[in-house]
């Protein structure tokens, strides 16, 4: 699996220590320099390149732990938000 | 209030504390007296489990006697709280192997433990770290410029922070090493405005000491920074700052009321009513901030989650400015005889010096942007 380009595109300007290779998708983001601060900086990117809303209960380490786990949290945002809501 | 099994032996510290503190500060030198004493009552030892032959000494008996300590001499009571704290994380976080090694001369009194996190590339930043390691042969190689270590020429061991072999900036790991397996060389001086005697020397360590002393190979480097390094350090320091707010003020009080206080002051005037008003407000304030944050810390079962850390990090900040505004009010009460020269028995002069240092000691602007971005994540606000 590699990462959506434009998921890799914002992940990378959030990461202090990422070179010119595609993202791999299962390295752990805090190693690559994503702390606390950036975390939240990369929260609204994504919310605005993506037109989601990620919830409180979603914001864990676990969501933020790799690319991969991003854009498993991304894609499902993006289907229900697609989806037809009842009423 | 100090529990009755350490009361003896916290009177024998603060008595020689208080003989050698003017001197101390005055020389910009280490209060080896008091060491002396902490080691002698064991009270060094005060975190250490009971399997480990300590007291098993709770995060309450350390704020308790850190506020005393605190009361009479700021530098002694960082450097108990510091070497607590990392008697702490060693305590939860080492490996067996590890505790068995250190905590039984802990215990003793013959280890006093020194920390190493701040670095030149990186300042303050606990979870991030310029200094390389290397892995040869089963030992790490420590080589690290350290600008500010408490105590750094008086310790036993040091904790220190390392880039994790090979690893990036974000990988860090805490290593401990005893002062004979590293080269320890103190490479300027510590001339500061305050917390003179805290001798926080500029310092490059350099040697290689066996992988089993990793400590954060057991576990995660930073769940140990998020629940047990940076609370117990915020703890110890709140608690230190308030003890030396708060002994400034009852000195104060008890001026006020004495024969020679009498002829200088007015009781009855209110501005000085208020002014002792705020002061009061502003040491009430952080102590039921810091007792309620250690209740958090004791028994919440997530340390890590978002509304902890958030409280962690307030207490560090609203302490730091509290106490120090205590001091600069009292200054201002007392004014230029007892509150800005050195020589005055109320010692508000240094106590004002040394609380200066209270939000540079980790900045406070550092730590209130991590609570920004932490707050942004936490949009039900739920308190603590
Ligand atoms: C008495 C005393 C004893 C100490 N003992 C030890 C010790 O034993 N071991 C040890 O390792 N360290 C020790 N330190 C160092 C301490 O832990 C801090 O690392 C140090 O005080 C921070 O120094 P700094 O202000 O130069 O660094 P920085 O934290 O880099 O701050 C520099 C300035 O920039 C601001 N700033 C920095 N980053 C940000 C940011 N991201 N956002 C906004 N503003 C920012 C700060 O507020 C500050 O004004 C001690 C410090 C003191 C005062």
């Amino acid at each position: 699996m590699t990462l959506h380009a434009d998921l890799d595109a914002v992940l990378r300007k959030h990461l202090k220590y990422v070179d010119g290779e595609a993202l791999d998708p299962d390295r752990p983001l805090r190693d690559l320099g994503l702390d606390s601060m950036r975390a939240i900086d990369l929260l609204f990117a994504l919310e605005d390149t993506f037109h989601v809303v990620i919830p409180d209960e979603l914001l864990t380490d676990h969501t933020f732990a790799t690319g991969r786990s991003l854009q498993v949290t991304v894609d499902r945002l993006r289907r229900q938000a697609t989806q037809p809501t009842d009423g | 209030m100090i529990a009755e099994r350490y009361r003896d032996a916290v009177a024998t510290v603060t008595a020689v504390a208080e003989v050698h503190a003017a001197g101390n500060d005055r020389h910009a030198v280490f209060p080896k007296e008091a060491l002396h004493e902490l080691r002698e009552t064991k009270l060094l030892g005060l975190l250490v489990p009971a399997e480990y032959g300590g007291p098993g000494g709770e995060l309450d008996d350390l704020v308790d006697i850190t506020i005393e300590l605190g009361r009479h001499d700021l530098s002694v009571a960082m450097i108990f709280a510091m070497h607590c704290q990392q008697v702490r994380t060693l305590a939860c976080c080492a490996g067996p192997r590890l505790r068995a090694q250190v905590l039984p001369a802990v215990a003793e009194g013959e280890l006093y433990l020194a920390s190493v996190t701040t670095e030149p590339s990186t300042g303050a930043q606990l979870l991030v770290s310029g200094s390389t390691t290397s892995l040869v042969a089963g030992q790490v190689v420590v080589d690290r410029m350290a600008p500010i270590v408490t105590g750094g020429s008086h310790a036993d061991a040091f904790l220190i922070t390392v880039r994790s072999p090979d690893g990036s900036p974000n990988q860090v790991d805490l290593v401990y090493a005893t002062a004979d397996q590293l080269t320890a060389e103190v490479t300027g001086t510590w001339d500061a405005l305050g917390m003179r005697a805290t001798e926080s020397v500029p310092m490059h360590l350099a040697g290689a000491v066996p992988a089993t002393q990793i400590v954060s190979s057991h576990q995660d480097y930073r769940s140990i920074v998020a629940t047990v390094f940076a609370p117990v350090a915020h703890l110890g320091w709140a608690a230190a700052w308030l003890g030396t707010a708060l002994g400034a003020y009852s000195r104060v009080i008890g001026h006020i009321r004495g024969p020679a206080g009498r002829r200088g002051f007015d009781p009855g005037s209110d501005l000085l009513k208020t002014r002792l008003a705020t002061c009061r407000a502003n040491l009430d304030v952080t102590h039921a901030l810091l007792r309620h944050t250690a209740r958090a810390i004791a028994t919440d079962s997530d340390i890590a989650r978002t509304g902890v850390q958030l409280l962690v990090n307030t207490l560090k900040t609203e302490s730091a400015v509290r106490c120090f505004e205590v001091v600069h009010e009292l200054v201002e009460l007392a004014g230029l005889r007892h509150g800005y020269l050195p020589d005055s028995p109320l010692r508000l002069e240094r106590s004002f010096r040394d609380l200066r240092s209270a939000s540079l000691n980790f900045g406070n602007d550092r730590l209130r942007l991590v609570n920004g971005s932490l707050a942004l994540m936490d949009t039900r606000s739920d308190l603590v």
